[in-house]
């Protein structure tokens, strides 16, 4: 792991604009990720974690839009071609170029080749009708059209129109993806532990077991010998002894091939087996991060706390899961009141938290800092807000909004992230080491 | 048998679409039109009015605000005419002088009508069989279903032909329907509720009605009807309501009147709202065919448009627009029960 | 169950629905009221030339083995012998049915080529004018009965511009290839002739379709376009074409093709009325002059003969639902 930063987001906003109102899923987020390194995003359903990977990767859909901020990724290349023709200090930094400034047809080069995705459901992320093997070509095709025509952000002359599309069926010289492509494909397979390769890439989707696609993606995310792996929930939908087996394959895989990774789960557990540093978010924003360490052994912020907490204690037996007190913030905008959003769960809100808090550098730690007051300031009896504060003031607020049971999917905002687990149950701990 | 909760979102898509709201317009105007054509027509739809030396020519005037001019060879040299589209005869006139606007409104009294009635048989045959086949499934369910897919091997119009073919010749190939506002008129019953009750009582007595065409579009039609209530009929066979009810020993045919069929009303309740588009579309091709034995059809008259002299474009333009707002309308009002009570069917469209 | 075993299913299956329009074809004549030889001879004729007649005809056969000549005869292309011209049916009836299938194909290459960019578009751009301006002709478009469109297409159309005549057909396709693959003839005989002549029918029965394909796509696309895969596959960085096409469309075709397999009797009945319309010399038109003229030999072969077709193309539907759809139960 070097030490060099690889992303630098700054500020980022992406927002929903839904018919119940504007929901701010990713609300200010500030992050730095390293080259080599496992980042980990933690959260709750609906924390926005999931829209957080999707604005880096641009696929951010309709009714949401990147509305503010700034996502600076170091690519030398990239940054000389843009200066070359004639950018400015808005769009590149040294070595950083902010990828919002980009066109979009440049933003869809850098998928796969810079930055590729596993998604939480493989049986979902493909498609059911084309076979394994032919999808994982298309990857791989794609990085073999970026290289064969270095000028990467010159998109023209990989463009493939209709026109193409229409001749390649009857044309096999046509077709997008080249015998070459197929057979890295196979080799790809091979590399993430699929056995019969040959065979098995020319099966479709529902002919394999929910592992063995998730293995297939993660070659499909491998073809492009990508910078950053982004990998929203990859194991969530699989059995917990195939999710051991999943993150192993990642972990060799990040030795060998030195690539970042990006990872985003709910599962404490994941976070703690495969990450160096780890972000806490919480309604749209990080509210702690720092290294693993930091994290896990000297959580400040009262949700940290309240997640590890909730994380059943594998070793003591005795150890009773402390679910957090109330729901899942509301991300509508006219629901969010300026202050501190964890505040009306808070076991030790206090009168400062009803200002919305900065990030404090938190003590003894380069990286560590947190959204909480109680980086700085001592909780004291005296001034707790009084029990029941925010239920009668929440209730002055809600009169005539809907039930908070639905708030859930609203928060997200995209189908990207399904689970509707309980507080309790979105914690857990299997798969991984206990700490 | 329609709960609250249908009801309520029935109305409510009806709120929300202005698509359903359009459709449902339509439809309102063109059955009011149709009921009370007596009352709206200016002319006899069968009146002509030929220049015979007595009366004056009226053929071939253009619709009000169009003027037509055309070179008459006289005895005496050339003239050149100009018509002017009038109030008096505001969609123009025909060849034969007779008013097409008068022949519009009449003309939707036959589509509406075989259009109901068709779709009103085609359901009464189609679902009694396609619930039995669902319910009884198995060997029943296949004997049933398998004579019904030959009737689907014939494409529904030429179906419609040949069986009109076969039975034109008979003698009830068409029916004069009387028309109750002309025979109140007539004889004086009830005057006072009849406005212009002479103007009523000058127009025709009853309505040709096409028996054939519209049995034979209930005959190529109901098995649509059957396969949507076979599907209904094999889903409501394994309800646990269903099970109960066979458990304390109701009969088949009590279980089919009280649980089948009226669980499965309202996917039938939205195809036959297509149905009813689909028909009107087939009756009017038959009827431009020639094989309705009416005259006083949309179809009939578009088939004259077609054959007279084609400068005069409003005799078949007119009453093909009364076709495409009549299905639109009815074809809108199938979406939006559709959309409220969200079946999902398949069917045959129209022509 | 393998594709070859599925298609020989199908066609068992296919023979058992000829077999059975066969049946009813033969029913349908012998329900008609009047006795044919009545309706065939002039009123003039003597007893002997009726009986004579009814003879020939093999009227005077019981029922069932009528039928059953019948049927050996159909087995064997065999017809009978056109009541009014004396002709053999079978012969009449195959001279008709390149020009059929000629208006049939161009009038689905018409749709698809319309319907599919258009819907796709119309499921992209959801909300937008073109969205609903795509959702108004579709509306409009099923809404309109074809005879009526190809009335106002004569009317508006070909009467006013010269070139596009108002009826009739033009060279064969295949004549018109050859006249401009070999001869370099492109207007007399040529294909520019022959597009004259097929481009209002085949926008006439094309029509219904277009509506139908963009109306069903636009929603199969919208539906298919939500799914995970598809954020997937872009994430992939895969072109959009190849995203929009090779991916969502391929998927939202499965259910296109099952609706459209439903509707080919909409397509042929609309041959017929479309024939009539422009005299185009195929099929439907000779069908519809037979019932004119209660030739029911002609009448009963031509049905069969579209009954065969009808089944031939449901078979070609099933086996490319079968092709696109790797997941289907061919059981």
């Amino acid at each position: 792991m070097s030490d060099e930063e690889l992303l630098r987001i700054e500020g980022l906003c992406t927002r929903f604009f839904t018919e119940n109102g504007q929901v701010n899923a990713v609300e200010n987020l500030d992050l730095t990720i390293d080259e080599g390194e496992v980042m980990g995003i933690v959260g709750e359903s609906g924390s926005g974690k999931s829209v957080t990977a999707l604005s880096l990767i641009d696929l951010v859909e309709s009714p949401g839009r990147i509305t503010d901020g700034r996502i600076w990724f170091r690519a030398p290349d990239i940054a000389d071609e843009l200066i070359e023709s004639g950018a400015d200090d808005e769009v590149t930094d040294g070595d950083f170029v902010d990828l919002r400034k980009l066109s979009e047809e440049q933003r869809r080069s850098l998928r796969g080749s810079r930055f590729s995705t596993i998604f939480q459901d493989p049986m979902s992320s493909f498609n059911p009708s084309i076979t394994v093997g032919e999808q994982i070509a298309e990857a791989v095709e794609v990085q073999r059209r970026a290289r064969a025509n270095p000028r990467s952000l010159d998109a023209k002359a990989q463009r493939y129109g209709l026109g193409d599309y229409v001749l390649s069926t009857v044309l096999p010289s046509k077709k997008y993806v080249t015998g070459a492509s197929r057979d890295r494909a196979v080799e790809l397979l091979e590399l993430v532990g699929i056995p019969d390769p040959v065979e098995r890439a020319d099966e479709y989707p529902h002919e394999y077991s929910g592992g063995m696609l998730q293995r297939a993606m993660i070659a499909q995310a491998l073809a492009g010998e990508p910078e950053v792996l982004v990998a929203d929930e990859p194991t969530t939908a699989l059995d917990v002894t195939i999710q051991a087996q999943i993150l192993d394959l990642l972990s060799k895989l990040q030795a060998e091939t030195g690539m970042t990774i990006l990872l985003i789960t709910h599962n404490l557990g994941v976070i703690a087996r495969m990450c160096d540093r780890v972000g806490v978010m919480y309604a749209g924003e990080i509210v702690e991060r720092g290294t693993l360490e930091d994290v896990f052994d000297h959580p400040v912020h009262p949700y940290t706390r309240g997640l590890l907490g909730s994380v059943p204690d594998l070793e003591g037996a005795g150890g009773r899961l402390q679910p957090i007190p109330g729901n899942v913030p509301s991300l509508l905008d006219h629901e969010m009141p300026d202050r501190c959003y964890f505040a009306d769960r808070c076991p030790k809100a206090m009168d400062e938290c009803l200002e919305h808090p900065p990030a404090f550098d938190v003590e003894g730690s380069e990286y560590h800092t947190t959204k909480c007051y109680l980086a700085t300031t001592e909780y004291t009896e005296e001034k707790a807000l009084p029990d029941g504060y925010f239920d009668e003031a929440g209730r002055a607020a809600d009169v005539g909004e809907e039930p908070s049971e639905t708030e859930t999917g609203i928060g997200t905002g995209t189908d990207s992230e399904t689970e509707t687990e309980t507080e309790a149950d979105s914690v857990q701990s299997d798969g991984g080491e206990p700490r | 048998m329609i709960s609250d909760r249908i009801r309520r979102s029935v109305r409510s898509e009806l709120h929300s679409s202005r698509l359903a709201q359009v459709g449902l317009a339509l439809v309102v105007v063109i059955v009011l039109m149709a009921t009370l054509a007596p009352f709206i027509v200016p002319h006899h739809p069968e009146a002509q009015q030929v220049g015979t030396g007595d009366t004056e020519d009226r053929t071939n005037l253009p619709p009000i605000g169009f003027s037509t001019e055309h070179i008459q060879t006289t005895p005496d040299g050339q003239t050149e005419i100009v018509r002017e589209g009038s109030l008096e005869h505001p969609m123009g006139t025909n060849t034969r002088g007779q008013d097409v606007f008068s022949r519009f409104v009449y003309g939707a009294r036959v589509s509406l009508l075989v259009g109901l009635l068709g779709a009103g048989i085609a359901t009464v045959l189609g679902v009694p069989y396609g619930l039995a086949a669902g319910y009884f499934g198995g060997r029943t369910d296949d004997a049933l279903m398998r004579g019904a897919d030959v009737m689907l091997a014939f494409p529904s119009l030429v179906l419609a032909i040949a069986l009109v073919g076969v039975f034109r010749d008979s003698g009830f190939h068409t029916t004069g329907l009387p028309d109750p506002f002309v025979y109140a008129a007539r004889h004086d019953i009830l005057g006072w509720v009849i406005p212009r009750s002479d103007h009523v009582a000058s127009m025709p007595s009853s309505v040709t009605f096409p028996v054939t065409v519209t049995l034979v579009v209930a005959l190529v039609n109901w098995v649509w009807f059957a396969r949507v209530a076979r599907g209904e009929a094999i889903s409501i066979r394994q309800q646990e309501y269903v099970k109960a009810a066979k458990s304390i020993g109701a009969s088949h045919l009590t279980i089919l009147r009280q649980h089948v069929l009226p669980n499965s009303l309202t996917p039938i309740i939205v195809l036959a709202t297509i149905q009813v588009a689909a028909i009107i579309l087939l009756e009017s091709a038959l009827s431009y065919l020639g094989f309705s034995g009416t005259t006083l059809t949309w179809g009939q008259d578009i088939a004259r448009g077609q054959s007279d002299q084609r400068s005069q474009w409003w005799i078949a333009t007119m009453p093909g627009l009364g076709i495409v707002f009549a299905v639109i309308g009815v074809n809108l009002i199938g979406d939006w029960l559709r959309d409220a009570l969200d079946p999902s069917i398949e069917g045959e469209g129209g022509v | 169950m393998g594709l070859g075993k599925f298609l020989v299913k199908r066609t068992l299956q296919g023979l058992f629905v000829i077999w059975g329009v066969v049946t009813v074809v033969f029913l349908l004549r012998h329900l008609t009221p009047g006795n044919p030889v009545n309706t065939l001879l002039p009123p003039e004729a003597s007893q002997e030339q009726r009986e004579l007649f009814a003879e020939r005809l093999g009227l005077n056969d019981p029922v069932h083995i009528q039928y059953y000549d019948y049927l050996v005869g159909v087995a064997q292309g065999d017809f009978g012998v056109s009541m009014a011209t004396g002709r053999p049916a079978s012969e009449l009836i195959l001279i008709r049915l390149p020009a059929t299938i000629e208006l049939a194909v161009a009038a689905t290459v018409v749709a698809v080529v319309i319907a599919i960019p258009l819907g796709v578009i119309s499921a992209r751009r959801r909300h937008e004018p073109s969205d609903y301006g795509a959702t108004i002709f579709s509306l409009v478009g099923i809404s309109t009965p074809n005879f009526w469109l190809g009335v106002m297409l004569i009317i508006f159309v070909a009467v006013q511009f010269g070139p596009l005549p108002t009826g009739g057909r033009g060279p064969s396709f295949v004549d018109a290839m050859i006249a401009t693959l070999t001869q370099g003839q492109f207007r007399d005989g040529g294909i520019v002739e022959w597009g004259r002549y097929i481009l209002l029918p085949a926008i006439t029965l094309g029509t219904y379709f277009t509506a139908l394909l963009t109306r069903l796509t636009r929603s199969g696309m919208v539906d298919e376009i939500g799914k995970a895969y598809v954020k997937a596959t872009r994430a992939k960085g895969l072109p959009e074409t190849l995203v929009l096409y090779k991916h969502v469309l391929r998927n939202t075709l499965i259910p296109i093709i099952t609706v459209l397999g439903l509707q080919l009797g909409t397509l042929i009945g609309g041959a017929v009325i479309t024939e009539e319309v422009f005299a185009w010399p195929g099929l439907g038109r000779f069908l519809i002059h037979s019932i004119y003229q209660r030739d029911w030999v002609l009448i009963q072969g031509t049905i069969i003969v579209i009954g065969v077709g009808f089944v031939i193309v449901n078979i070609v539907v099933d086996a490319l639902y079968v092709y696109l759809n790797p997941k289907v139960d061919l059981e």
